[in-house]
């Protein structure tokens, strides 16, 4: 392999997809793509939902045949009919949710499937020296006797990639890897990657974060409606090509800006007193949480995934008031927050389909959840005026410019950008004092984002509080006026809007000890020694 | 012509470009839809399925299907189907309210059970006054089986343990409790059969103008029916239901107490299956007769029809009146053609086997769908 020049343009690409075209019912998800990864390169693709990477991963990774076209490896055809025959010609993919076994040793996963073989047993001791030596190949370390079910996140994907290259991979696939990750993790991946590529091996990086692409990647192939609209070498394109390749369009420069005012009264429209919450196995959630946010104010809370967020938005929005074990209260006004779900407190969820939608009830009827027994308009004391139901969708589908067929379909029918209107449709128009959000933006395209962006300001300047989560540091910087830093179930840190960096909000979501610069939350907790011994054995401070 | 491109969506009230498809070809399209549905093509692979095995047994076909739909439909028979098909709707709903709530009550001999010795006991031993004399056993019926459906609401809601599973626990001891009780306090003594002696004159259905298998029981089920289909679709109630059917934490999201409609749901199920129990009893032969409740198998028939019906509330009556009548006619085919009547719950198994492999594959297609 050490023959071809890497990188080199006259020599065959490692992987290459020739006029793909994939077709799903009525949905042509690839039209003729292709994409050819060079040995050693980092090729980025990149695209809105829908805009056929998974499906063309898929594809490459022996997932799905395609309906036209080819795969190349190193020039020659080859035929893939499955994963397995992926595997065998030396792909490898990274799925974004991990395929591990929690109960295993790094070792066992990692050689599962292509296990050492001794007198007729697992060679443990092989397994365990080929994990160190692949780690050590490509600094990818990780504890081969670790259990993976306590690994945190970040040293996971490490055992997938290492599980890819244990298998011979030259041609990583990566699926949206640092989703999950803090920045600074991110940071570490990208390190990572790049030995990889060092030794002649590809990867192939599938993200919709822009400026992902453009520190790490190499190339970058941009999809829109499953055609390719664009080929960028990354050195020289900036952020707003990519953008327009992606969109067909030039995004609006302006945005929704933050308020010079301020917020406008002092008083609360939400308060929560000293909350601490523990599951049902006893363990603590939320400790100690004290914040609170103004009316005209949207507050932002940043955090690794599990910090406490959703325990704090399931408080805050009543559906899990602090129980007998709990402490502190969640204060609406001069009211505790209702039990159930409080109706001062609109709520988009993070979850579209788990929480926030019925996928096969109508527009209409998802339209309606929350409204339901609402005096007045379309229901009774018992019964339910279809028309009046119908009608007020029609009226909200118009004024947030929704796109659907009609409000009778299926709301699952929805695209997901669509699908997040109709909850953000559903929940701003009750014009409750308090707004709860969580991602605003997960799964929708860049143009709804935008939107979506500017119809949360819009509440924020018509005096409703406004408490967004989001694990976007970016989204989080442009829309809140505060932004709170939660770690393992505490606030540890508080910016205004606008001293905010992306690196001081990385390292507060990692534990480390930082300076609290806004004045409303206390500043006790920040310096907590298990939070940053937890970080430490968990192996990688940027 | 050029189609709108993939993912994009028409905007409200818009129309494609290009024009909507002409009427002959949505006719056509119509048609399609009706044919591909899952219930034709259950029914219709059932019935190739059967005539394959019809065949293979040596019966011919063009004698046993006939004689099939004279037992079920011709003069004399037509009473029997209908006397059948009261109880298999009844049943039918005490499967299907829980259903739309998303909890599956699989214990509705034991509600039926329990209903009906509550009624023959009620009729029996308290002083009738002409008038409520019917309604009395009726009422308490229904509220006995609510109460023993009502049992696994807690142990849904507070265990986790799933209504699928209880129902069915429960009914088996529910449906021998009656058993002892028709045997024992309430039996006829010195029969030695397991009935209850036979109820006052007073608390007999009355029967339709006509029959005398037939009674009011018929346009009470039907008026209950209609009832549900109306709270179904049109009320806060229906929608809530449904909601928490479909998606039991969007449900709770909205502030939809999902638990306490579960309990209502599967009460509200029992409740049906008790009251199917007092109608049986209180009709023809006007006694509790051990084992003639479950013996005829209405919960299982009703449990296929409504998933035949395939989550479509309107379709469960018409369900239940098909196998209703392949159910008598079975019986009318095996007096007839001499083929074993047992080919009809073989019908009526295959069209769940199907139904259940067309939801599986459906779902599995969505899923893939939703994951490409």
């Amino acid at each position: 392999m050490s023959v071809t020049a890497t990188g080199d343009g006259s020599a065959a690409p490692a992987a290459e997809l020739v006029g793909v075209t994939k077709r799903f019912g009525p949905v042509l998800a690839n039209d003729g793509i292709d994409l050819a990864v060079a040995r050693g390169e980092i090729h980025a693709v990149v695209g809105e939902n829908g805009a056929g990477k998974s499906t063309l991963m898929s594809v490459l990774y022996g997932l799905h045949r395609p309906d036209a076209g080819h795969v190349l490896r190193d020039g020659k055809r080859i035929r893939l009919r499955s994963p397995a025959d992926a595997i065998a010609h030396g792909l490898g993919m990274v799925h974004q949710r991990f395929r591990l076994f929690p109960e295993l040793t790094v070792a066992e996963n990692v050689v599962l499937g292509a296990e050492p073989v001794h007198r007729g047993a697992v060679d443990r001791a092989a397994a365990r020296r080929a994990v160190e030596e692949l780690g050590e190949r490509y600094g990818l370390r990780a504890d081969p006797a670790a259990q993976v079910g306590t690994l945190p996140v970040g040293v996971r994907q490490r055992v997938e990639i290492l599980r890819a290259l244990y298998r011979g991979a030259e041609v990583l696939i990566l699926d949206e890897p640092t989703s999950v990750l803090t920045p600074g993790e991110a940071t570490r991946l990208f390190e990572v990657l790049r030995t990889v590529t060092g030794t002649g091996a590809s990867v192939l990086l599938v993200t919709h974060k822009l400026s992902e692409v453009l520190t790490a990647g190499d190339r970058v192939t941009v999809l829109r409606q499953g055609r390719v609209t664009g080929r960028f070498d990354t050195a020289g394109t900036t952020a707003a090509e990519l953008v327009q390749a992606m969109i067909g369009r030039a995004l609006g420069s302006t945005g929704p800006a933050r308020p010079t005012t301020g917020p406008r009264e002092e008083a609360y429209a939400l308060e929560v007193r000293d909350l601490s919450v523990s599951d049902r196995d006893g363990v603590a959630r939320l400790s100690g949480v004290s914040f609170g946010v103004r009316p005209g104010e949207i507050v932002g809370i940043a955090g690794v995934a599990g910090s406490g967020q959703r325990e704090l938005i399931d408080a805050v929005t009543g559906l899990n008031v602090p129980g007998q074990h709990d402490s502190g209260q969640v204060l609406l006004g001069d009211a505790p927050v209702r039990r159930g779900r409080d109706p001062e407190v609109a709520y988009v969820p993070e979850d579209r389909h788990g929480r926030g939608t019925a996928s096969e009830m109508s527009l209409a009827e998802n339209l309606l959840m929350g409204d339901q027994r609402r005096p007045g308009g379309h229901a009774g004391r018992i019964g339910l005026s279809r028309a009046a139901v119908r009608a007020r969708a029609r009226d909200l589908v118009e004024r947030f410019s929704i796109s659907a067929a009609s409000v009778d379909v299926p709301i699952g029918a929805l695209s997901g950008g669509n699908a997040q209107k109709a909850v953000l449709a559903r929940e701003l128009s009750r014009r409750t004092p308090v707004i709860v959000v969580e991602e605003p933006t997960q799964g929708v395209d860049v143009g709804a984002q935008e939107r979506i962006h500017t119809l949360l300001a819009e509440a924020r300047d018509r005096g409703q509080a406004v408490l967004v989560q989001s694990s976007e540091l970016s989204e989080l910087r442009a829309l809140s006026d505060r932004i709170l830093v939660m770690f393992e179930g505490r606030v540890v840190a508080e910016y205004s809007g606008d001293e905010a960096t992306e690196s001081l909000l990385g390292q507060a979501m990692t534990g480390a000890p930082v300076k609290t610069t806004a004045g409303d939350t206390t500043g006790d907790t920040t310096g907590d020694t298990t939070g940053n011994t937890t970080v430490a054995t968990s192996g990688d401070p940027a | 012509m050029t189609a709108p491109a993939p993912g994009t969506t028409v905007a409200p009230g818009g129309q494609p470009p290009g024009g909507g498809p002409e009427p002959g070809g949505r006719v056509l399209g119509w048609a399609r839809r009706i044919v591909l549905s899952t219930p034709v093509l259950a029914i219709g692979g059932a019935l190739v399925l059967t005539t394959l095995v019809m065949l293979a047994v040596g019966v011919d076909p063009s004698l046993a299907y006939p004689a099939l739909l004279r037992g079920a439909l011709a003069d004399g028979n037509l009473e029997y189907t209908i006397a059948a098909f009261v109880p298999t709707l009844g049943m039918a709903l005490a499967f299907a309210i829980p259903l739309r709530a998303g909890e599956f009550n699989l214990g509705g001999d034991g509600q039926m059970a329990i209903g009906g010795v509550t009624a023959a006991a009620i009729a029996l031993h308290l002083p009738m006054v002409a008038g409520v004399a019917v309604v009395l056993p009726l009422a308490a019926a229904a509220l006995a089986g609510g109460l023993v459906a009502g049992l696994s609401a807690p142990l849904r809601t507070r265990l986790g343990i799933p209504a699928i599973v209880t129902t069915l626990l429960i009914s088996t001891p529910a449906v021998a409790f009656a058993s002892y009780l028709v045997r024992f306090p309430l039996g006829e003594q010195g029969t030695g059969i397991a009935q209850t002696p036979p109820l006052p004159d007073a608390t007999h259905l009355p029967a339709l103008a006509g029959s005398s298998y037939v009674t009011i029981g018929l346009p009470l089920i039907v008026l209950l029916t209609v009832a549900w289909l109306y709270a179904d679709s049109r009320t806060v109630l229906g929608y809530e239901i449904r909601a928490t059917g479909q998606n039991r934490d969007f449900a709770r999201y909205g502030g939809v107490a999902v638990n306490r409609l579960a309990a209502v749901t599967l009460a509200g199920g029992g409740a049906f299956a008790g009251l199917v129990g007092a109608l049986i009893v209180l009709g023809p032969p006007y006694r509790y007769v051990d084992g003639a409740l479950t013996a005829p198998g209405y919960t299982f028939t009703a449990v296929a029809a409504v998933l035949l019906a395939t989550a479509r509330p309107i379709a469960v009556p018409f369900a239940v009146a098909l196998l209703t009548v392949l159910q008598v006619g079975g019986q009318g085919m095996e007096r007839e053609a001499g083929v074993p009547s047992q080919l009809t719950q073989i019908v009526q198994g295959l069209i769940i086997v199907i139904v259940a492999v067309f939801a599986t594959v459906r779902h599995l297609r969505a899923r893939r769908g939703a994951g490409a």
